[in-house]
């Protein structure tokens, strides 16, 4: 397993626990007047996601401190723009569909507007990095 | 997508080479060992300048190395 990969897996499992953290809230969080915890939940989403990342990195770049310095090369950036591109469309289709869904049929203001976006684009890193793991699987 | 119609001859290449390892074929070309390997396997279609390299490396022409069509 290529180092660009490990590092794929590890960020998918931050991104992945710590969402689970975060839905455990979802159901007090559309209520239709959620409070100012509502983007405390969010800080406190990402503050952890940040703290994960950070102490899983620094582990791989001791473990292989060679692989680490070596910068991607012509496939590993290619497998990460197809990734993007994936992301792209979840993002625009779950931010779009949401807020369209959060107006028109829950009717939550603006508090609820973020929380979908916010949502929207944790999907999009979620699918970001399981792509990228596929296709460092399938080979390009 | 479509599988593609390249084949290459870098394993025969790297045995007549002294045995030479995907590892230090990738390092010597400047990409890593996975991407030797999906080139190899035909997974992965390398750019124009790392097929140069290659053949660069093993002293050869790049149709030496890459084939259009049936493999050889």
């Amino acid at each position: 397993m290529s180092f660009r990969e490990k590092t794929a897996w590890v960020t998918l499992l931050a991104i992945v626990i710590v969402s689970l953290m975060y839905w455990f809230h979802v159901p007090n969080m559309l209520h239709p007047h959620p409070g100012a915890w509502v983007l405390h939940a969010m800080a406190a989403s990402i503050a952890a996601y940040i703290v994960i990342e950070v102490v899983a990195w620094i582990v791989l770049r001791v473990k292989y401190p060679q692989d680490a310095r070596t910068p991607r090369d012509e496939r590993e950036r290619l497998i990460d723009l197809k990734a993007i591109r994936v992301a792209y469309y979840v993002f625009i289709v779950g931010a779009i569909g949401g807020m369209f869904v959060t107006l028109h049929v829950v009717g939550a203001h603006v508090v609820g507007l973020g929380m979908v976006i916010y949502i929207a684009f944790v999907l999009s890193q979620i699918v970001k990095h399981a792509a990228r793991i596929v296709y460092f699987r399938r080979g390009g | 997508m479509a599988p593609t119609l390249v084949t290459n001859s870098i394993r025969q290449l790297r045995f007549a080479h002294g045995e030479m390892t995907q590892q230090e074929l990738g390092e010597r070309v400047g990409v890593t060992r996975q991407t030797i390997n999906a080139i190899e396997a035909g997974k992965y279609s390398p750019s124009l300048e790392v097929a140069f390299r290659m053949a660069e490396v093993f002293g050869v022409r790049v149709d030496e190395v890459f084939h259009y069509g049936k493999p050889r």
